[in-house]
């Protein structure tokens, strides 16, 4: 009976004392996130995004990128970093399909787990894609301007890097659009740097030298911005029908003032939540659950449906004054 | 408990032991059941005020911030009253004042826009669609409106999230309502920061259940996480559990505004329950760890005296003669135990040797009482032979005669003493062989050849006679011839032998038995068969008397006993 009893306090005791223990332990995880630039507003939406998985998943997160979106020796040198101060994984948007490669690989030979985003790279370890349907996105931009207009279409297309997977791809969409309608014609194709100035002048070359063109299609950010300042300056905003690609204030201006009349949405922000997210979800031992391929909405924005809540949303981040922030803090 | 059974009970340790950890488990499982479940049920408790308090929070600053909202507009709506510069330099001052008002925009009755002041930007001259004003909704609302976050679409480059908050105006111009542009920043921040628990958060949406903010609105817009916002609309504040996800509401005074607490079951309650059912489990085995061995020490504190008790019992069962009494330590219960025990011991030795020496001295008793008898032929006849001797003159012989009758007598009385010396034992013999030899009218002859040694120590008295007797009656008497008795005495080894030969007809193997076996009938009334009794209840069984005979050859009969002093091994 003196033994049950004993039992029973030192029970009770126990279960009190109990209360006051804290709970347990959850390890944070280290990620890096390597971006293709850290300028444009598409890839600062991705951050945001990212951070938001971050901290929602107590993973900690490191972003770095390149100044200009061609740097491939410079990601390659950042992911190598990345590896070294003890990165798990990667969340990584190539800028060249294949000269990534190996630095990829030497990464995952390492057990570090790779989730490739917007743009992939020529490697068996990347566990899953996350971003556009680059093909179905190029086919939409030619779309766009068949249904937006009458009559022949001369096209221009302003790409960027040749080495870029996801530029490349949009182009074979667009491409093949193109080939099988009998009213489009492509005229040129050039690749120029996805940098605004750069993209600008070499558009109003391309202008210039084939006045004939109708419709432009630009395929990133950058490049838009270049193409849209191009038809302004030539005032060629009417006669040339300008497709663009993802969200900036310059595009979103041009869409009111006509320089620009699409642009092809795509959602950053959810690629950078989910390319970290399903860092978090390998890193956690959740990988099975994964796709191979997650395509992230995509969205034709024009003057019609401009400010519609559903493009707003698309168009513009919301914690614009967060991404300031973050801008300051990621200044390189 | 007795040696050689098959023990089929339980061990006291096992019992104990297994009722002991039984009645601990069980409690100790209803124990951690119960309190887990108020555990849980506190902790629901817990989150849930912890839900309710954050959201009245918020709820206060986002009212404060309405009001802050319409104090900033009655303060627009009393510039616009003044005269137009006076109105520019107010509005400068506001502006700057006010960092997160964004714009503010007046319009006529047709909804065209009159003026707009803004911290450092003009708007678009063009503008191709303004969301800060919306006409039906100012005409049907006689106070003014707060609408739903949108984009600021009046400026070039700029486009920020903002909520409009419109209301009518009475000036001298066209003018007929205003607008008040304000970014979210200050309320976003707010909620940004508020948390419930780790993971829990806090969102605004209006009476409609369109979200005004959210901490991841991004998230929603990206189409990546989505409210219920449908079901929340038609609840009442409170706060709701639901299976993973605890809801606190309340409306935020002044506006149709409402904040939804989110907080998570799993994080708030099940974290800590499971942390706590971990912890009771561990607290469960250590207890019981506990409780089996405290089992097993008090077991064994009750059971090894109790086995130490049986032991003893045990042994004093197989040899009850030479145990002795060792006491058992332990409780009080089985020092008692121990102690009768002890008592019965001792009263059970001391009966055992009571009886033993009971049967002993009745033995003796009855010795005694036949080494008395003196049978009466044997007297009469001597007595005869006597009387016929003096009738005859032969005085000599009679006087020889009644001398060996009273030296007969004498040592046979011996003044009761059970043990004489060798030499009187002799005497005796010698004594009784002389009377039998006139009788017998020299029949026969003796002899005695003894050890000078032996004649020192002590014998049991009438040893001798009885087999002399047997020798007369059934050796000599039936002979022709002159028979001979020799009676010898020596030592062998620590032993002292008495041997009584004769030359008589002998004895069968029958005979021999019966004479073994048969009663005290003749003589002194003291037969060989007691002789035999006697010596081994004194000396024990490795002594005693051994026949020897063939017929017509003769007989021998040898007596063994151990060399006796005077009073040791005697009188028992």
């Amino acid at each position: 009976m003196k033994n049950k009893l004993l039992a029973l306090t030192a029970a009770l005791c126990l279960a009190l004392s109990g209360c006051a223990v804290t709970e347990s332990y959850t390890p944070t995880r280290e990620v890096a996130f390597i971006a293709k630039s850290t300028n444009t507003e598409f890839w600062l939406s991705a951050f945001a995004g990212a951070e938001a998985a971050a901290s929602e998943y107590n993973v900690n997160l490191t972003i770095t990128g390149p100044e200009i979106e061609e740097d491939y020796e410079t990601q390659n040198e950042m992911v190598r970093q990345a590896v070294e101060n003890g990165a798990e994984a990667i969340v990584f948007s190539a800028v060249d399909f294949e000269n990534n490669a190996a630095a990829i690989d030497e990464a995952a030979e390492k057990g570090v787990k790779i989730v490739a985003i917007d743009s992939s790279v020529d490697s068996q370890a990347v566990e899953t894609y996350i971003g556009t349907d680059n093909f179905a996105a190029g086919q939409m931009s030619v779309h766009a301007a068949l249904e937006r207009t009458e009559g022949e279409l001369k096209i221009g297309i302003v790409n960027y890097d040749i080495q870029s997977a996801n530029g490349q791809q949009r182009q074979r969409g667009a491409v093949d659009v193109i080939e099988n309608d009998p009213r489009t014609e492509l005229v040129r194709v050039i690749n120029t740097l996805a940098e605004a100035g750069e993209a600008k002048n070499d558009t109003v070359e391309l202008l210039k030298q084939y006045p004939e063109i109708n419709v432009l299609i630009a395929f990133n950010e950058p490049t838009s911005v270049g193409a849209a300042k191009a038809v302004e300056e030539l005032g060629l905003s009417e006669k040339v029908f300008l497709v663009g690609f993802d969200s900036n204030v310059e595009t979103v201006d041009g869409l009111q003032t006509g320089s620009v009349d699409a642009l092809i949405v795509q959602n950053p922000y959810a690629m950078g939540y989910l390319g970290v997210e399903s860092a978090y979800k390998i890193l956690s031992g959740q990988g099975g659950s994964l796709e191979k391929v997650v395509d992230t909405s995509t969205k034709v924005v024009d003057r019609e449906n401009l400010f519609t809540v559903d493009s707003q949303r698309a168009l513009f981040a919301f914690d614009g004054f967060q991404t300031m922030a973050y801008c300051t803090k990621n200044g390189e | 408990m007795s040696g050689g059974v098959s023990r089929t009970g339980m061990k006291i340790t096992t019992i104990l032991v297994t009722m002991v950890v039984a009645v601990v488990a069980v409690i100790l499982c209803c124990c951690i059941l119960i309190f887990l479940s108020l555990y849980r049920s506190a902790m629901i408790r817990t989150a849930m005020t912890t839900g309710t308090q954050a959201v009245s929070q918020v709820s206060n600053t986002v009212a404060n911030y309405m009001r802050d909202m319409n104090q900033a507009m009655s303060m627009v709506e009393w510039s616009m009253s003044e005269s137009d510069s006076q109105q520019a330099s107010l509005m400068g001052a506001f502006l700057i004042f006010r960092p997160d008002v964004v714009a503010v925009t007046s319009y006529t009755a047709d909804g065209e826009l009159v003026d707009c002041w803004s911290n450092g930007r003009s708007p678009l001259e063009d503008i191709y669609m303004n969301l800060s004003f919306n006409k039906e909704l100012a005409e049907e609302s006689e106070e003014g409106y707060i609408s739903a976050p949108h984009v600021e679409t009046i400026f070039e480059g700029y486009y920020p999230w903002v909520v409009t908050m419109t209301a009518p105006i009475a000036t001298e111009n066209n003018e007929r309502w205003v607008s008040l542009d304000l970014s979210f920043s200050s309320i976003s921040a707010y909620i940004n920061n508020v948390s419930i628990g780790q993971r829990g958060y806090c969102f605004l949406m209006d009476s409609s259940g369109n979200i005004v903010y959210h901490p991841q609105q991004q998230l929603i817009y990206a189409g990546l996480k989505s409210e219920d916002t449908v079901t929340l609309m038609r609840k009442a504040d409170g706060t709701y559990v639901e299976d993973t996800v605890i809801y606190s509401l309340n409306s935020v005074a002044e506006s149709g505004w409402r904040v939804v607490g989110v907080s998570f079951v799993d994080e708030l309650v099940n974290k800590n329950v499971a942390e706590m059912i971990r912890l009771s489990l561990i607290m469960g085995v250590f207890l019981l760890l506990t409780a089996i061995l405290t089992s097993w020490l008090l077991s064994r504190l009750l059971s090894r005296p109790l086995r130490g008790l049986a032991d003893a019992m045990e042994s004093f069962e197989t040899n009850a003669d030479n145990f002795t009494y060792r006491s058992v330590g332990g409780t009080r219960e089985v020092q008692e135990l121990s102690g009768s025990f002890r008592h019965m011991v001792l009263h059970i030795q001391q009966l055992m040797t009571t009886v033993r020496e009971e049967e002993i001295n009745l033995r003796k008793t009855e010795l005694k009482a036949l080494q008395a008898q003196i049978n009466p032929h044997f007297l009469y006849n001597t007595l005869d032979s006597i009387a016929w001797m003096c009738e005859q003159g032969k005085t000599g012989d009679a006087v020889n005669m009644v001398h060996a009758l009273a030296r007969l007598f004498r040592i046979s009385i011996s003044r009761g003493h059970e043990l004489i010396p060798i030499e009187l034992e002799i005497q005796h013999a010698e004594s009784y062989l002389q009377i039998q030899k006139y009788r017998y009218k020299n029949q026969f002859s003796y002899r005695f050849e003894v050890d000078p040694q032996c004649v020192g120590y002590y014998c049991n008295k009438i040893t001798l006679q009885p087999i002399i007797e047997n020798a007369i009656n059934h050796g000599l008497r039936l002979m022709v011839d002159e028979g001979l008795i020799v009676v010898r005495v020596f030592r062998e080894g620590d032993d002292i032998i008495f041997r009584v030969t004769d030359n008589g007809v002998g004895m069968s193997p029958e005979q021999v038995k019966a004479v073994m076996e048969r009663g005290p009938d003749s003589g002194t009334g003291i037969g060989i068969r007691n002789v035999n009794d006697r010596l081994k209840i004194y000396f024990g069984k490795e002594y005693g008397l051994t026949i020897e005979s063939e017929v017509d050859v003769g007989t021998t009969v040898e007596i063994r006993m151990p060399m006796v002093k005077e009073g040791d091994g005697g009188e028992k």
